[in-house]
């Protein structure tokens, strides 16, 4: 367990305590999961933490990778939602890191949403908690703002479906509160609900609530629409209490129970209990101010080696303190990776 | 105006019946590459053009000919088979494909068939830009009404409707792509006296020697990787060490990657180096003792025919094996080994290739040259159809 966990989220950050704890962890996985362990031979430790062992994050696509150790007990795959390549990555859940997720979870988002416990409303259908071993992406990330719901109601009968939103039940929980939390993936919160024609009565129903929207999963799918930042947090809040936020917050699956909301200065701030690198994409260079490939590190993965991911994301470490008052690493968000393509022979 | 040019081969003469004369199609090319040498369009490297202008000199245009019909003879022979086009081509073309397309246009237009080419709807299409680049060029003659009389290009996906007209106006269907893709379109109605020709899954191998293991030879072996990696099929998936223990293929892992950058001097694409890098780990995961070339430029690893593999882009795997476990180690799909060999004509080479299904057997440095003898068919002669004339 991480004692990092105990202090607010983005206090000033403890690297000693960081680098011990992420090397007993490093050592856990090295012990207990072969697949790190051959992916990184004759590693040794180092006093830098930059040269501790990551994993790649297409390795997730291939491997679905385990660590064993006594009294660990691993529970339901979250699968990542497969947008890009089409395959997608698979992490193996357990116990013990899912009770750290969770708390960490909790802690970041209330530093951005409050501690007031509202109800919940998912942009999603209920089946992804149905599906017994596996967890969609889309699904745990509702799942991470829950500890902050009073009530958890998900409002699409089908998830792909846009168009299937519950109306009525949107209305019965406007009719009894005042403030409500809306969580969806990014293209679904704008298709669903911003873009959407609203019944007449939801609209009126809505004016001056208080509501907080919480989105991720990326701006790729509405690219199409040309829909920026500006717009899409406008229309959202159009006519509501002034008080209403939309937070846009960065994640992936292969680090689950570590989110990256966008702060109001527009950088995303490092939790005390993780960590995030950038390295030149070539030569692998740790970058204390050129933009480069994200690293993403955390303290709470036991089950699996994904304590410690190189993505496939570009970012930029930004030094000083922000004018958001949050203290500790902070940096900007720059996207995917371009992709180019190896041209091939007929047969691919 | 039709022009009738003959050949002398093991067939007897071939007289080859042409819509139009093909000196003057030839001089169309000519022109064409001439232009070529001035202008690279963006979407292709300069690499790809610079072999795609090789590829059109009149000798190279001529070899088709020559291979599936002898050497050229008098026009005036009288007995023999008679060659003509056989009809309209449909030619499917793959996605990540970058000159099959251009290649494949440039060989139909020496048989006169008339050509409906559908591109793959998810890479870039090279294909139409050449043809306009072509049109452009060609002038007037043989060349330029070839290509507006007789030449169809477009882009759809493989559920548009159009993929059933041109499986059922074809006389050759002509599909580069998977077993699946082909299998798909074998299955759409046909005229049943219509040919296929699938140019399906394949892998390539490279072979070599210890004693020809020299720097110009492991320049080739990077240089003939590199180009598209383990996307193409004349791409060595493995590059096998004859006669080689692992200590050998450790040795000469870390030439390569020392040699590597002085060969591919470029730094690669960022997702590339990514990839590469996701590769390094996972070749490592499935026991292979891999290295990472600098800057991400590939990966080099050493195993054996038993390992597992994992998706990779731009891993070279080295295996050493003695002989019989080279030949025993090769896929069912094999298409190409390239050789570097110090007798390439030895008797044993000739008993593999009869042995095998190797369909191609070349020096290392010309595993990608494209041959209208491909995957084990004269696919050229095929596009003809043949009389019998006896007098």
């Amino acid at each position: 367990m991480t004692a990092l966990l105990d202090s607010p989220p983005y206090s000033a950050r403890a690297e000693l305590e960081f680098r011990a704890e992420l090397l007993t962890l490093t050592e856990h996985h090295l012990d207990g999961c072969p697949e790190y362990r051959a992916a990184w031979p004759g590693w040794r430790p180092t006093d830098d933490i930059t040269g501790f062992p990551f994993l790649h994050v297409g390795a997730f696509k291939t491997i679905r990778f385990v660590t064993s150790a006594p009294g660990m007990r691993h529970q339901r795959i979250l699968k990542s939602s497969a947008t890009s390549s089409g395959i997608s990555s698979q992490i193996v859940l357990d116990k013990r890191s899912a009770e750290l997720q969770a708390r960490s979870s909790h802690a970041i988002l209330a530093d951005f949403l409050g501690t007031e416990q509202r109800p919940l409303l998912v942009l999603d259908s209920p089946g992804g908690l149905r599906s017994g071993t596996e967890i969609s992406a889309r699904t745990a990330a509702a799942l991470s703002l829950n500890a902050l719901a009073s009530d958890l109601v998900f409002l699409l009968t089908d998830a792909a479906d846009p168009a299937s939103v519950r109306w009525e039940v949107l209305l019965r929980l406007l009719a009894g509160h005042e403030s409500l939390v809306v969580y969806g993936f990014t293209y679904m919160l704008w298709t669903a609900w911003a873009a959407a024609e609203l019944p007449a009565e939801v609209r009126a129903a809505l004016q001056g609530k208080r509501i907080d929207f919480v989105h991720s999963g990326g701006w790729k799918k509405l690219e199409h629409l040309e829909v920026g930042r500006r717009e899409f947090d406008a229309t959202l809040t159009r006519g509501l209490d002034p008080r209403s936020k939309v937070i846009d917050f960065y994640g992936l699956v292969e680090q689950v129970g570590v989110v990256y909301p966008l702060c109001s200065e527009g950088y995303r701030h490092v939790p005390a209990w993780a960590d995030v690198f950038v390295r030149d994409p070539w030569t692998l260079a740790p970058q204390d101010r050129e933009a480069g490939q994200l690293q993403l590190l955390n303290l709470l993965a036991w089950g699996a080696p994904y304590h410690n991911v190189l993505t496939e994301d570009l970012g930029r470490l930004v030094s000083g303190e922000c004018p958001c008052g949050r203290h500790g690493k902070r940096f900007e968000f720059l996207g995917r990776i371009p992709k180019a393509e190896l041209r091939g022979c007929a047969n691919v | 105006m039709s022009s009738v040019s003959a050949y002398s081969g093991s067939q007897g003469t071939v007289r080859v019946v042409l819509p139009f004369d093909l000196a003057d199609l030839l001089a169309g090319w000519r022109l064409v590459q001439a232009a070529m040498l001035n202008e690279v369009p963006a979407e292709f490297t300069r690499d790809e053009w610079a072999y795609l202008a090789a590829f059109l000199s009149e000798t190279n245009l001529r070899l088709p000919f020559a291979r599936s019909f002898g050497a050229a003879a008098g026009a005036a022979v009288e007995n023999g088979l008679l060659a003509r086009p056989r009809g309209r081509v449909a030619l499917w073309l793959p996605n990540n494909v970058s000159l099959l397309g251009p290649l494949m246009l440039i060989v139909v237009s020496l048989t006169g068939n008339r050509l409906r080419m559908k591109a793959g709807s998810r890479s870039e299409d090279l294909t139409g830009i050449f043809l306009d680049f072509v049109r452009r060029h060609a002038r007037d003659g043989a060349l330029a009404a070839y290509l507006a009389d007789s030449v169809r290009h477009e882009v759809f996906s493989a559920d548009d409707p159009r993929n059933l007209e041109m499986a059922a106006e074809g006389a050759v269907r002509i599909v580069f792509g998977s077993d699946a893709a082909a299998a798909a379109i074998d299955a759409l109605p046909h005229p049943a006296d219509s040919l296929s020709v699938a140019f399906v899954d394949r892998r390539s191998e490279a072979w070599l020697e210890p004693e020809r293991c020299d720097d110009a030879t492991l320049r080739d072996l990077i240089k003939v990787f590199a180009i598209y990696g383990l996307a193409g099929c004349t791409s060595p998936a493995r590059a096998v060490l004859l006669d080689s223990d692992r200590r050998a293929a450790l040795d000469l892992r870390d030439r390569l990657v020392d040699l590597w950058p002085s060969v591919i001097r470029g730094r690669p694409e960022m997702n590339l180096a990514s990839d590469n890098l996701c590769a390094l780990q996972l070749a490592r995961m499935a026991g292979w003792d891999a290295r990472l070339v600098a800057d991400g430029r590939a990966v080099v690893s050493v195993g054996d025919h038993s390992l597992p593999t994992y998706p990779a882009l731009l891993e070279l795997r080295l295996v050493p094996a003695s002989r019989a476990q080279a030949r025993e180690g090769l896929p069912d799909n094999i298409q190409t080994i390239g050789h570097a060999l110090r007798d390439a004509s030895a008797p044993e080479w000739l008993d593999l290739l009869a042995k095998t299904n190797v369909v191609r057997f070349v020096p290392l440095g010309a595993m990608h040259h494209f041959e209208t003898v491909w995957d084990g068919r004269d696919f050229f002669a095929e596009l003809f159809t043949y009389t019998r004339v006896t007098q």
